[in-house]
């Protein structure tokens, strides 16, 4: 019989659910989850309500045992996967059985799962640092829209923070209606779900020098359209100016 | 603002410089200004060819007094002039950067006037890019041969990276085709640049009593680049790289671009057929065996002899040394792991982590997405070995490895295939020839290459 833990999408929730699991001594047999659940006959649910100070108490066990399993964590958490949660805690499970970092055992396939996950997130953001694409909007402030895979809007901001200083600029994942805002100086995430965004006068000249520069840099004689793809796969394209005439 | 025909006539003069890395600077934003480094390196697009565009590569100017027989901008040559003033190219860096289109600038430029007037128009530009406009983004910045020693390296302490080129790596093919360059032109400032980043490390290390960081400094952060031109003149593969590792130790460039070459330029003293890519290809992997994986350059091939192109260097290099092999998965040395075909950097150091958990098998290294195609006849796993002995039936397994490969990515041998002629003309791949054991082998690896071994062809 498995005791499943259903929460909602928060990591204050997983990790409260972390500590429920522990706490009715069932970890063996728990399972977390935040999406619909196919269960087996004789599967127990059970409702997990977020609660800080337990969610605080896991987390500090964890730095304890290693202060970067946390990130690794996080990340998996941003995933868009069904078994995120569960990813997530079998992680935690053998972090707290070892007693120590555990991201090198990767002949375990749940630590292979965990560290794939994980990698996953990072990979998109240092994607997204470059494949990003701000515009200058008439009022001055610089409007970016993604589509990423994963929510990781907060991870983008510090980089873009620390780069354009003293510019406003707005990064907006537009499939989870989300968008990091910042002033030039702080920055904070709110909901938005549509941008009305007005080309600033000087905008179009430079969408097109840009246009022209990304075809002319190109070698004709060496097209290797399979290399371009895989180094940037063709879900970015659909924000970045150079790729919109030439689709292929 | 500049307009589009110049930006074209710029960019088409500086595309075939290969350099287009932003990687090896930590430098940091200032209060008021634009931009920063980050230290991996940051792609922001990709063209047709499959190459990255992180930088604005573009040249000053393209009208040029010296005469390269391979260069399209030579003086001798018919293609339209365009020139940029400093201004207008800060303003094109400036929003573009803001934008997000680049991670910084590539600045190149003919050999204008003289080389000390280009020189100073460079210095210029990079002037004012970082007093005036308070650019802190990358800036890499191409070296004019003969320009004056105090003005390069005023430049150079603005810049993050500087390259000057060699473009073709002996003296005599220099002499010949690049007759206004010399040898002393190009090697002596990079001499005199490496110097001088290492007095000033060593001076930060007595102030401070820590080494400098990799990445760090006033001057020149990202060191040293330069590119050679692969197949314009008749040096082989073996004196490239002997010249590459040369230029690593003495002169600690950061990395030697090769760029196969391709005929934009008629000429008697030139070849009139593009070199293929694979040769470019090997040249690479043969450049990570020298900077990541412990290799001399008389290790992978001797001054003198070209790289194999049927198989990769690394592959080579096993075949010539059965002694070495195999390599027991679970005990052997980091150095003995980085030496098994197949197995890169990234392979090498997830083995020495997870082995200290369990002991692998063939099935966990598979899982753990280790490619044993190549490295299977390299290895064991605790003691239990799963590949060929005849050493010509491995041979043709890595050349099968290899062809599995290239059949995914055929565009990237496009330009000439001498992996397919390799294939028919090497007698251990013939069937006739083959053992009864080797066809066995060959009929059994996937069918596409079974046929391509049949007929010398795929």
């Amino acid at each position: 019989m498995r005791r499943i833990y259903q929460i909602d999408q928060t990591p204050c929730a997983f990790f409260t659910a972390v500590f429920s699991a522990y706490a009715d001594k069932c970890e063996q047999s728990a399972a977390i989850t935040s999406t619909a659940f196919q269960s087996a006959f004789g599967d127990e649910f059970i409702s997990v309500y977020p609660d800080e100070k337990k969610a605080a108490r896991v987390v500090k066990k964890l730095r304890a045992i290693d202060k970067n399993c946390l990130y690794e964590l996080d990340c998996i958490l941003r995933t868009p996967e069904p078994d995120k949660e569960q990813t997530a805690f079998l992680y935690i499970r053998r972090l707290i059985e070892k007693n120590a970092p555990v991201r090198g055992m990767l002949a375990f396939p749940e630590i292979r799962r965990a560290v794939d996950l994980s990698a996953r997130v990072g990979t998109e953001r240092h994607r997204l640092t470059g494949f990003l694409r701000f515009h200058e909007t008439s009022s001055g402030i610089y409007y970016a829209a993604c589509t990423p895979d994963n929510e990781l809007i907060d991870l983008l901001m510090p980089h873009f923070c620390a780069r354009f200083k003293n510019t406003p600029f707005v990064i907006h994942d537009v499939k989870r209606e989300i968008a990091g805002v910042s002033d030039g100086k702080s920055w904070l995430l709110a909901p938005a779900k549509r941008a009305d965004v007005v080309f600033s006068a000087r905008e179009d000249g430079f969408l097109t020098l840009w246009t022209e520069y990304y075809r002319t840099v190109a070698i004709p004689e060496r097209k290797n359209t399979r290399q371009m793809k895989n180094y940037m796969p063709v879900r970015y394209w659909a924000f970045m100016p150079e790729k919109q005439s030439d689709r292929i | 603002m500049i307009d589009e025909a110049r930006l074209k006539i710029l960019t088409d003069g500086a595309k075939y410089d290969v350099s287009c890395s932003s990687s090896g600077s930590r430098r940091k934003n200032t209060r008021d200004g634009l931009g920063n480094a980050s230290y991996g390196g940051i792609c922001h697009s990709f063209t047709q060819d499959g190459r990255c565009i992180s930088l604005l590569k573009l040249l000053m100017s393209n009208d040029c007094v010296f005469d390269c027989k391979y260069c399209p901008n030579r003086r001798s040559a018919d293609v339209a002039r365009a020139s940029v003033s400093p201004e207008e190219l800060c303003e094109l860096v400036m929003a573009f950067y803001q934008r997000n289109y680049i991670e910084g600038l590539f600045l190149s430029s003919a050999v204008y006037k003289s080389p000390d007037y280009t020189m100073e128009r460079l210095y210029e530009t990079l002037r004012l890019l970082r007093t005036k406009y308070k650019f802190n983004g990358y800036v890499h910045l191409k070296g004019i041969p003969h320009a004056d020693k105090l003005l390069t390296e005023r430049a150079a302490a603005l810049a993050d990276r500087m390259s000057y080129n060699v473009e073709l790596p002996s003296e005599q093919s220099l002499k010949l085709l690049a007759p206004q360059k010399t040898k002393e032109s190009v090697f002596k400032p990079m001499q005199t640049l490496a110097l001088t980043k290492r007095e000033l490390a060593l001076e930060h290390k007595k102030r401070t009593g820590k080494e400098e960081r990799q990445g760090t400094g006033r001057f020149l952060p990202a060191g040293q680049t330069t590119q050679m031109i692969v197949g314009a003149s008749p040096e082989t593969d073996g004196t490239i790289l002997k010249l590459s590792e040369f230029l690593y130790r003495k002169y600690d460039l950061k990395r030697v671009y090769f760029s196969a070459y391709i005929p934009v330029v008629r000429d008697p003293l030139l070849p009139n057929e593009t070199t293929g890519l694979l040769r470019e290809h090997r040249l690479y992997q043969a450049d990570w065996l020298l900077r990541f994986y412990g290799f001399e350059a008389d290790e992978i091939a001797p001054e003198g002899e070209n790289l194999p192109m049927e198989y990769d260097p690394k592959c080579a290099w096993a075949l010539r040394h059965p002694e070495f092999f195999p390599v027991e998965i679970n005990t052997a040395p980091l150095e003995r792991l980085l030496r098994i075909p197949g197995v890169g950097t990234k392979g090498a150091y997830k083995i020495m982590a997870a082995r200290k958990y369990t002991k692998l098998t063939f099935d966990d290294l598979k899982k753990m997405r280790i490619v044993l195609k190549r490295a299977r006849y390299f290895i064991t796993c605790n003691g239990k070995f799963n590949g060929i002995e005849n050493p010509a039936a491995i041979r043709v397994g890595l050349i099968a490895a290899e062809r599995s490969d290239s059949a995914k990515q055929l565009n990237f041998f496009d330009g000439g295939f001498p992996a397919l002629s390799a294939l028919s003309e090497s007698p251990a791949l013939s069937l006739l020839t083959a053992t009864e054991r080797e066809k066995r082998f060959l009929l059994s690896s996937t069918p596409e290459i079974a046929r391509s071994a049949l007929t010398g062809q795929l």
